[in-house]
């Protein structure tokens, strides 16, 4: 089609000499950069850097044999709004040029300069402090980049066009109700003229869906539900009214293939969370990916990870896109490492199923059948006096990024090993109300722990782990230098030989890391980021 | 013995409650709610019918960290970070005040009696038990133990006792926002070149781990430094006391302790 026959090196090559030299402090984001921003180290143009998701670097000035002398180039501090409880901070900096994007709990945007930390423009949206947010933080996790513009969704459900050098909106538009417990906390996908964005609410009863808008103008293209309504393809798995506070939220970023020109999306559990006699059947498209026509969000296939989950295990997992050999055959393939403790490959062209492999302790699944669908344990889902089960409701894995090294075939996961009981209670619906049947009580702190796994993308294979104290919340980056960075609640940001495992460089931020470690470069000097607590800290060699 | 005061009916601790709480009114839905919610989250800690064990008494009519129900609400939900009180994140909507309705019922209940003296008992603690050698109570002593200060609003009369006699029976805990529940006095053994250090666990990370040994001294390690690192799980770094005192001195002991609020 008509992005296949341009070559992504050429586009590459194009968007970066055109930096070279005298690269203008703020520059545009078109969509061709936005193809190469896989093999583009210089800049990280979008969420997971690149459309594959595959949260690589390929710089390696920073690298096996220098890391220990990163330092901290600047640091900048995280602006309170007055907005209580948004003290935490998961967003990834975007990089455009000499230009970095943040977001700030719960949905201000700051623009920095790469090379000093300077605040070039600070935009805080008009959020009032009873906005909800059933079922999670008062987070954001990062902006979207097309063209002259900066795209942040908001806690309170609205989409913003900011301009790229002012901070000013271009425009805004209402992509969901709060007062029913809609909310976005996600970073938006930016697609060829579209913005494409997904909602959380599941907590509250809501009925999940993924939209689009035009960027220019926010005009909304289109609307795709996770949940059927009666008559729709997948209605059968659900009884009554059930789907209609079925769930199945969208909270996000998805990945893209443009040769496909498929659009991949995750979605979350079905509501109510805990207490699935309220809902019988498999409750499609829950925890499951969806494959989208991106001109008119109809679906082309879908898997569901997660027939009838009852213990909150969103599929809300980065979905990685992967080009190889899979049992001797020239694949395109979608790894994914669910909550659920399983590692999957998809074939994304087909969805067909091609692996569900084990990666993390868990006690509800004798395995994967050959259709893709978990060998469920029976009683172990929850009970209303309790039932012990691995892993907790936060999964194996949560949102927070993997990272794919696509010159070793190493997939990297941030890994949580926590048990939890699950309760399960009595629950009515109500707008805007907590609608869980149920909760949790972790086996967390020192009767749990974490690790950074490396597996074989291709087998799910483990070829080394490193332990962390507790279960993580960051994200993982792997780079063209040997390295994979990634970071602890203890407040470490560090980086680990990617070929097995090793320490090789750690930093006390001072506070709890819970987002996704990202790069770029200054003048040819490379960088990475994280955030920890309320700081964003720049780290570089020179 | 003492338990069975505290089994009464449930009707007539409901009965009692809802005539002396103050407005609003609690329903006994709301306090048959609640007290379910209890056992199955608090009771682990707190006791089946708050009486206490690792986690304080709830059976006393004011609450350290809770001088008001929406404080009471605020901490069931959230926690007390730097304590061993975890939140419990999953009540919603009334389940949280019918939580706080139920813990305030158990506030009339009878308070729990002492085993022995405790003017006795403070002076075992200053001479035979040599406690001060490692505890600091109200300013005085050695700081290797838990501080003691106000120890009796913390624990129980049978939980002190035990710790007094097993010290290695109960492995208290303390909730960190991010980390979860982390073990108060874990000990290591750490072996690295310089020798074996034995002591309590201070921090932690995946790279290092700070530990105070029974001199007080505070010793910061990188793990990767170490030829071995042990988790003494089920250990403690303070002697068992029946063999020091006899059974009417570790009574005296605990009532004095008890008596620190």
């Amino acid at each position: 089609m008509k992005l296949s026959a341009l070559s992504k090196t050429n586009l590459f090559c194009a968007f970066f000499l055109s930096c070279l030299g005298s690269c203008p402090v703020l520059a545009d984001t078109p969509f061709e950069a936005l193809l190469a921003d896989e093999v583009n180290g210089a800049d990280w143009l979008s969420y997971s850097g690149g459309y594959k998701s595959q949260r690589f670097s390929p710089l390696s000035q920073i690298n096996t044999v220098n890391v220990g002398q990163l330092k901290v180039m600047w640091a900048y501090q995280m602006q309170p709004t007055g907005i209580s409880g948004a003290a935490l901070q998961e967003t990834t900096p975007l990089v455009a040029g000499d230009v970095m994007y943040i977001t700030e709990s719960p949905s201000s945007v700051t623009a920095l300069d790469t090379s000093t930390g300077r605040v070039l423009w600070h935009f805080v949206p008009d959020i009032t402090n009873d906005v909800l947010n059933i079922g999670f933080p008062r987070i954001n996790r990062g902006v979207a980049l097309l063209d002259d513009k900066v795209y942040v969704a908001t806690l309170d459900a609205r989409l913003f066009a900011l301009d790229a050098r002012t901070g000013a909106v271009r425009w805004e538009t209402t992509v969901a109700d709060n007062s029913v417990g809609f909310s976005l906390t996600l970073a938006p996908l930016a697609l060829d003229g579209k913005i494409v964005v997904g909602v959380s609410g599941a907590e509250a009863g809501v009925r999940g869906y993924i939209d689009a808008y035009d960027s220019e103008t926010g005009e909304r293209l289109w609307r795709t539900f996770t949940v059927p309504s009666p008559g729709e393809p997948g209605s059968e798995t659900w009884q009554g009214d059930d789907w209609q506070t079925g769930g199945g939220s969208t909270w996000l970023t998805g990945s893209y293939d443009p040769e496909l020109d498929l659009l991949y999306w995750t979605t979350g559990n079905p509501a109510p969370d805990w207490n699935g006699d309220l809902r019988p059947g498999d409750n499609l498209f829950t925890c499951a990916v969806l494959a989208l026509d991106p001109d008119t969000g109809v679906m082309k296939w879908f898997f569901q990870y997660t027939p009838h989950d009852t213990h909150d295990w969103d599929a809300n997992q980065i979905p990685v896109l992967v080009d190889g050999e899979f049992e001797g055959q020239q694949r395109k393939l979608l790894a994914l490492a669910n909550r659920n403790a399983f590692y999957y490959l998809l074939d994304r062209e087909t969805g067909e199923y091609l692996l569900g492999e084990e990666y993390s302790f868990q006690t509800w699944s004798e395995g994967i059948d050959d259709n893709g669908r978990p060998i469920v344990i029976s009683n172990t889902e929850p009970m209303r006096e309790g039932n012990l089960v691995w892993p907790s409701l936060q999964g194996a894995t949560n949102w927070f990024s993997p990272s794919y090294n696509p010159q070793t075939g190493q997939f990297f996961v941030p890994n949580r090993r926590m048990g939890a009981i699950y309760f399960k209670s009595d629950v009515e619906y109500e707008p805007g109300m907590p609608f869980l049947g149920g909760g949790e009580q972790p086996l967390d702190g020192d009767d749990a722990s974490g690790a950074i796994l490396a597996l074989d993308v291709m087998t799910g294979e483990q070829q080394w782990e490193f332990e962390l104290q507790t279960p993580p919340w960051s994200g993982v980056m792997a780079t063209a230098g040997g390295l994979v960075f990634g970071a602890s609640n203890e407040g470490n940001f560090f980086a680990l030989d990617a070929e097995d495992g090793d320490p090789l460089w750690f930093f006390n931020s001072g506070a709890h890391i819970r987002t996704n470690p990202m790069g770029f470069s200054v003048d040819g000097h490379q960088r990475v980021a994280i955030i920890g607590g309320q700081t964003l800290f720049v780290f570089g060699l020179e | 013995m003492l338990l069975k005061k505290y089994l009464s009916p449930l009707s007539a601790l409901i009965v009692s409650s809802v005539l002396l709480l103050s407005a609003p009114p609690v329903s006994a839905q709301n306090l048959g709610n609640g007290q379910q919610l209890f056992q199955t989250l608090c009771a682990r800690c707190h006791g089946m019918l708050g009486e206490g064990s690792e986690g304080p008494s709830l059976t006393r009519p004011n609450l350290v960290h809770a001088p008001d129900d929406a404080a009471l609400v605020s901490l069931i939900v959230g926690g007390i970070p730097g304590t061993g009180m975890p939140g419990s994140r999953q009540l919603r909507g009334q389940d949280g005040p019918d939580v706080a309705a139920y813990v305030r019922s158990l506030g009339k209940l009878p308070s729990e009696e002492m085993p022995g003296d405790a003017i006795v008992g403070a002076q075992v603690y200053r001479s035979i038990g040599n406690c001060s050698s490692c505890h600091i109570l109200n300013g005085e002593g050695f700081g290797i133990g838990p501080e003691l200060s106000n120890v009796g609003q913390r624990r129980t009369a049978a939980y002190l006792r035990r710790s007094v006699t097993s010290p290695e029976a109960d492995q208290p805990r303390l909730v960190d926002r991010f980390r979860g529940s982390l073990q108060a006095f874990l000990t290591v053994r750490i072996v690295s070149e310089l020798g074996t250090y034995e002591g309590m666990r201070i921090n932690e990370d995946a790279f290092t781990v700070q530990m105070r040994d029974m001199a007080g001294e505070i010793y910061s390690f990188e793990k990767s430094d170490l030829i071995s690192y042990e988790k003494l799980e089920g250990h403690s770094l303070m002697p068992g006391y029946n063999s020091v005192l006899n059974e009417k001195q570790i009574d005296d002991v605990v009532s004095y302790l008890m008596s620190l609020k």
